[in-house]
């Protein structure tokens, strides 16, 4: 039986932290754009709607939830996924591929750990930062922030396997740009990155319930927040394990058929 | 001894969609698009014997990148089978990855951001390769390759030459029985290249390794190679010494005569064999052979015993306006299979 190798793991997430910081205002400005506009939007729709329009409450949610909801969830949008999912589908179009499916190590999950380490750097101090601001401030259990987090990272492997299987439409049409975009969208959607899930209608509810991305920000901002039991927050903890079993699946189907119609172009 | 590498039959096709001019063809490829079948690789049989240096040349397009992404398990043949260490290379089994190398020149597999050391510790974790191992062949390659000085510069701000042999060692590093080298001399210089076709030649003969490597460069063939694959539009063309393919002391005698006699004339004259003589087109011809308005010129084979009856026949009956004597070369061995391929050989009217 083979042991799990954690040399080479460990050696390309240094690595792909080095590569990510490499340039280190373009890795803080990236950082920083991502995390701040989708908050601006957040604050402004908010203020047009509870100011300006006069509302005084939103599916049961105050003015001050949602702002509390909105800037908890930089903390965490910040881990959900990467662009590696585009990066697989460039290879596969390229054939750089190659290089990777010939190293003795699985080319799926190397792509996933050299880019997850800088994610890895922002869970840690997005931890740090929630548990200080909330022991500062209120409103964020600290308590609560390791496990929340936990459940972000998680979503960010169940994030790139759902990716991964998506990207090996390469295998077959050469690009999967359009469909991976269009499942961002979704994700962003989903997630409870752009907007609260709670603003859902009632019976549009199974719509984002019935995929894993809620537990990528949404789940995760809830429990910090305290809006969810420790019940309710073990029994999406235990679905996400689940959607991790499914997402393991995805990759070894799709990528062990994709490889063997492999064509490895370009040279 | 056991064959290295095997390939018995081995066949492989392509399919791609083709789309022609204009609108029309637009709508009728997005609908209905036809499909080609593109036959790299027709049967091809060879065996290789463990720490052989081989060479692989074809024109662009004759399969040899096809061959080598099939030994090294990138992809399936279609038909026949192939063997690399007595194993499937397509099953990738993990063993076979830890025992095998592929440089393709234009596929860099370095980190673009950070130093080559950093990219080569991945390697040596990746490979297992114990700490001391890892230290002594970084220092010993390093050193044959020259680039001790560089290991810890950004690979970015490396030129293509130090780039290459950055390459090179990060696909040796982990020894490998195996190496396939698509085109390593690809966009250096003559001295990058020189340093590196050392470095290869002494990596063979140190450390036992099986090489093959396909190249455009014939420098990089004749001084490295022992044997010699020749593909053309899939199949092969010979298999031997570099030596008995320029059939070494031939000489090619270069004639360029006032009367232009027939093909059957010159061979009667010089006595030398119909299928030694030949009437290159003048765009086949070598660069600045025969200018626009030029005799063409006929070029005879002949070996160092008959070169000077040969001239004396030829100059007792005609009246020479160009005459040159050319070595065999490899370059133009090789340069007269493929326009033999392009365009045929023509025989005077």
């Amino acid at each position: 039986m083979s042991t799990l190798r954690l040399g080479w793991r460990w050696a390309a997430l240094r690595n792909g932290f080095l590569d990510a910081t490499a340039y280190r205002v373009e890795f803080l400005i990236e950082v920083l754009g991502q995390a701040v506009v989708p908050v601006i939007t957040q604050l402004v729709l908010w203020y047009a709607v509870f100011k300006l329009g006069g509302a005084t409450e939103m599916a049961g949610l105050s003015y001050s939830d949602l702002i509390l909801y909105t800037l908890t969830s930089i903390l965490f949008s910040q881990i959900r996924g990467g662009d590696h999912d585009f990066e697989l589908a460039e290879m596969i179009r390229t054939g750089t591929l190659s290089n990777y499916l010939l190293r003795p190590a699985g080319a799926v999950e190397f792509v996933y750990i050299r880019g997850s380490a800088p994610k890895l750097f922002l869970a840690g101090v997005c931890l740090v930062v929630g548990m200080i601001v909330g022991a500062i401030f209120g409103g964020i259990h600290p308590e609560r922030m390791p496990a929340a987090m936990l459940m972000a990272f998680i979503g960010n492997i169940i994030h790139y396997q759902i990716s991964a299987a998506i990207a090996s439409i390469a295998f077959y049409w050469e690009e999967a740009y359009s469909v991976l975009m269009v499942k961002n969208l979704f994700v962003s959607l989903l997630s409870g990155e752009l907007i609260h899930l709670g603003i859902f209608p009632e019976k549009w509810k199974w719509v984002w319930e019935s995929f894993p991305f809620y537990l990528y920000v949404f789940g995760p901002v809830q429990y910090a927040l305290g809006k969810w039991t420790h019940v309710e927050f073990f029994r999406a903890l235990a679905l996400s394990l689940v959607w991790l079993a499914v997402g393991w699946a995805l990759v070894r189907i799709s990528w062990g058929i994709g490889t063997r119609r492999y064509l490895s172009l370009g040279g | 001894m056991e064959p290295v590498i095997v390939a018995q039959d081995i066949r492989r096709s392509f399919r791609s969609s083709k789309k022609e001019e204009g609108k029309n063809s637009t709508w009728k490829y997005l609908l209905k698009p036809e499909w080609v079948e593109h036959h790299a690789l027709k049967g091809v049989s060879f065996s290789i014997e463990p720490g052989a240096f081989v060479g692989l040349i074809g024109a662009n397009g004759a399969g040899k990148t096809t061959l080598l992404k099939i030994f090294s398990g990138l992809i399936p043949p279609s038909s026949g089978t192939a063997r690399v260490l007595d194993q499937e290379p397509f099953k990738r089994s993990l063993d076979f990855r830890k025992q095998i190398s592929l440089v393709m020149g234009q596929k860099a597999q370095l980190w673009w951001d950070l130093p080559a050391v950093d990219a080569f510790d991945l390697l040596r974790a990746i490979y297992e390769i114990p700490e001391k191992t890892y230290r002594d062949r970084l220092g010993m390659l390093a050193e044959l390759l020259d680039v001790q000085k560089l290991l810890n510069t950004q690979i970015r701000r490396l030129s293509l030459g130090e780039r290459m042999k950055m390459e090179l060692i990060g696909a040796l590093l982990h020894w490998p029985k195996v190496v396939f080298l698509d085109e390593p001399t690809i966009g250096l210089d003559v001295l990058a290249a020189q340093k590196l076709r050392e470095f290869l030649r002494e990596f063979n003969r140190r450390e036992k390794a099986t090489i093959i490597l396909t190249s455009h460069n014939m420098d990089d063939i004749t001084r490295l190679c022992s044997r010699v694959l020749i593909l053309r539009s899939g199949e092969m063309l010979y298999d031997g010494s570099p030596q008995k393919l320029t059939r070494e002391g031939e000489k090619r005698l270069r004639v360029r005569l006032q009367e232009q006699p027939t093909l059957e004339q010159l061979a009667a004259t010089t006595q030398i064999p119909i299928e030694r003589i030949t009437f290159p087109k003048p765009e086949d011809a070598d660069a600045g052979d025969e200018g626009e308005g030029t005799l063409p010129a006929a070029y005879l084979t002949v070996n160092s015993q008959t070169l000077m009856p040969t001239l004396q026949a030829i100059l007792a009956k005609y009246t020479p306006i160009d005459l040159g004597i050319e070595e065999q070369g490899l370059e133009n061995v090789i340069k007269r299979l493929f326009q033999e391929e392009a365009s045929g050989i023509t025989k005077r009217p």
